[in-house]
């Protein structure tokens, strides 16, 4: 079923969920988000000194919950909750996941699952349920999904992580499809982080990246929050795309 | 539980090599990297120690990112078959 869309321009979001923002890339983008105006709503497992910090800074601005991705019912009522507060949800920034530091061989079993429950069912329930309060409100939304450069490339140790990063991209072109220009949807897709979960491939396997990378570092968030910011709030026709930040070390 | 020995491994591990017409030293200090048994040898090798005991061995990378001798091995899946 694909019509053409009769649709004026997708604003920009105002009121912008994002999950996992109590640290490294999550924190990073909802500080950058507040820097530039826009209501937060920011949920992880565990709400840390930072992310407590901003929601004090900007009491009428930011809401913030201790929310595990992989429990639709706590996502639910805390998305009620923000719609109380901060008003309707126009943009959703996909970000929690876990990683992954083990060869395929000898991943538990239990482990591939909850990988892939984490990083790939959680996120399309997430956007699911956003997507259906924003439908039946008559919302435009933006929608934006951080994968990896593991989605296009790969690198041992991360088959179930590498599956599930995959695994959204696709989602968001057919999403990009079905949602027929009511809301913009698009991947950002880091390289590796110096920090965080890229903790995960090793120092010499990090080395070997930052040689073949032209811009001759590693990711950092700030490098990446501004892109997400930009499939946000600004007005470009930009949709269904992967847009991969990573110095072209995957080039 | 049926627990594979220091030695038994030791044997496995042999085997593993001498199927590549690669020979296990008897020094423990011996380097992996000298004797060629790779990533994947090691894969091989917990693989068949799972075989003998009928006991999964899951592992993450890191630990193995450390393991650089004949001693390191057999001490990495003797302290596993603990866990």
């Amino acid at each position: 079923m694909s019509e053409p869309a009769d649709t004026p321009l997708v604003p920009p979001s105002s009121v912008v969920l994002v999950s996992g923002g109590s640290r490294g890339l999550g924190l990073a983008i909802v500080t950058d988000l507040l820097d530039a105006g826009v209501r937060v709503a920011a949920f992880a497992r565990t709400i840390t000194p930072e992310l407590e910090k901003l929601a004090a800074e900007h009491p009428d601005r930011v809401h913030v919950g201790s929310v595990d991705v992989t429990d639709l019912r706590a996502a639910q009522s805390f998305v009620r909750e923000v719609e109380q507060r901060l008003g309707p949800i126009d943009g959703i920034v996909n970000n929690a996941a876990m990683g992954q530091d083990s060869l395929h061989a000898h991943t538990a079993t239990d482990d591939i699952a909850r990988i892939i429950e984490t990083n790939l069912t959680a996120p399309l329930q997430l956007t699911r349920l956003v997507i259906r309060r924003m439908l039946a409100k008559g919302l435009r939304g933006r929608i934006v999904n951080i994968t990896s450069i593991c989605g296009q490339r790969g690198f041992p140790g991360l088959v179930a992580y590498s599956a599930t990063k995959g695994g959204m991209d696709a989602a968001t072109r057919s999403l990009a499809r079905e949602l027929g220009g009511r809301m913009l949807v698009n991947s950002v897709a880091p390289g590796f982080f110096a920090s965080e979960m890229s903790a995960v491939l090793g120092p010499t396997q990090l080395d070997q990246i930052v040689r073949r990378t032209p811009t001759g570092h590693l990711t950092e968030p700030e490098e990446v929050t501004p892109v997400v910011r930009m499939l946000l709030r600004e007005h470009t026709n930009i949709n269904g795309q992967v847009i991969v930040v990573d110095g072209a070390a995957a080039i | 539980m049926n627990e594979l020995s220091r030695t038994q491994i030791r044997d496995l591990m042999a085997q593993v090599l001498k199927n590549q017409d690669k020979e296990l030293p008897a020094d423990d200090a011996a380097q992996l990297r000298e004797i060629g048994f790779r990533s994947l040898d090691f894969s091989e090798l917990a693989l068949r120690v799972e075989d003998e005991t009928g006991e999964e061995l899951n592992f993450d990378a890191p630990g193995l990112r450390r393991i650089a001798t004949v001693g390191d091995v057999l001490d990495f899946l003797v302290e596993l078959q603990h866990q």
